[in-house]
């Protein structure tokens, strides 16, 4: 139960859950994505695949951060996802809010490639 | 033959774990598949928040009661406090963003805000349970229930 935080290649960096975005899991995951966009680091992956399972608090830091990074020209993309948490995405339109890749790989290309000339 | 069982837990946020885990095994011993279970628990959990934020108002206020029954044809949650009557049809149904426009501020606003009053967990009952009501009187407080049809092959 804890949240990774990694740097890529470039200004990327991957946030990985490990466990439950449920109310013990979430705090961490907001404030470690907020130390980030602190930071004015702003090109985020967060990589999902260790988590199956996520409430509406997880929902809402993923969203909150989101915002921040596009504001900063940056960008807050998903990928990883099962396929239960696919499931609640879609449900609330979030798949079509969020860039969501299959694999970190494909990700890290996606919002490289994106936010090049930003 | 019908089974019931009852948990009562303070409500605080560290005991939405355990509500969820009592719920699962409820779900499991009913015959419900991994994705049925899941949904259960996170009604729960959005449920329990709910009645921490909104009809207790903070945490340690009050008890939450909860009790599963399984019958031959449905898995039926009920929570029980005794706080601020919380009526889940008053919540609006949360706006969501429409194809292409994700870069629109306005729909992007209506998701925040959903997302802070509770709208989401109840849009969750809604959507994944198949029946939610809610009953309030003076003496006993809010009930929420939440139903899940088990499908004959589920029966045990």
């Amino acid at each position: 139960m804890t949240i990774s935080c990694q740097q890529l290649t470039g200004e990327v960096w991957v946030v990985s859950s490990y466990g439950r975005l449920d109310h013990s899991l979430n705090p961490q995951l907001e404030q470690s994505l907020s130390n980030l966009l602190e930071k004015k680091r702003n090109r985020l992956i967060v990589d999902l695949s260790h988590s199956n399972y996520i409430n509406s608090g997880g929902l809402r830091c993923l969203v909150t951060a989101w915002r921040q990074a596009r504001e900063q020209g940056g960008d807050l993309i998903l990928c990883g996802l099962n396929g239960r948490m696919e499931e609640i995405f879609s449900l609330i339109g979030f798949d079509r809010v969020f860039t969501i890749r299959t694999t970190q790989e494909e990700a890290q290309q996606h919002i490289v490639q994106e936010t090049k000339n930003t | 033959m019908g089974k019931e069982e009852i948990l009562t837990v303070p409500g605080r946020y560290d005991q939405i774990q355990v509500i969820c885990q009592f719920v699962a095994a409820g779900a499991r011993e009913a015959g419900l598949e991994n994705d049925d279970v899941f949904h259960v628990e996170l009604c729960c959990d959005e449920a329990t928040t709910n009645i921490i934020e909104h009809a207790y108002g903070a945490e340690d206020v009050g008890p939450i009661i909860v009790t599963y029954e399984i019958t031959k044809e449905t898995y039926t949650v009920t929570l029980h406090d005794n706080g601020r009557p919380f009526v889940p049809d008053d919540v609006p149904e949360p706006k969501y963003p429409k194809i292409g426009s994700v870069s629109n501020g306005e729909a992007l606003d209506d998701i925040l805000n959903s997302l802070q009053i509770g709208g989401l967990g109840i849009y969750f009952m809604r959507k994944l349970m198949d029946e939610v009501y809610y009953t309030f009187n003076g003496v006993q407080g809010n009930s929420l229930v939440l139903v899940k049809n088990l499908a004959p092959e589920d029966h045990k």
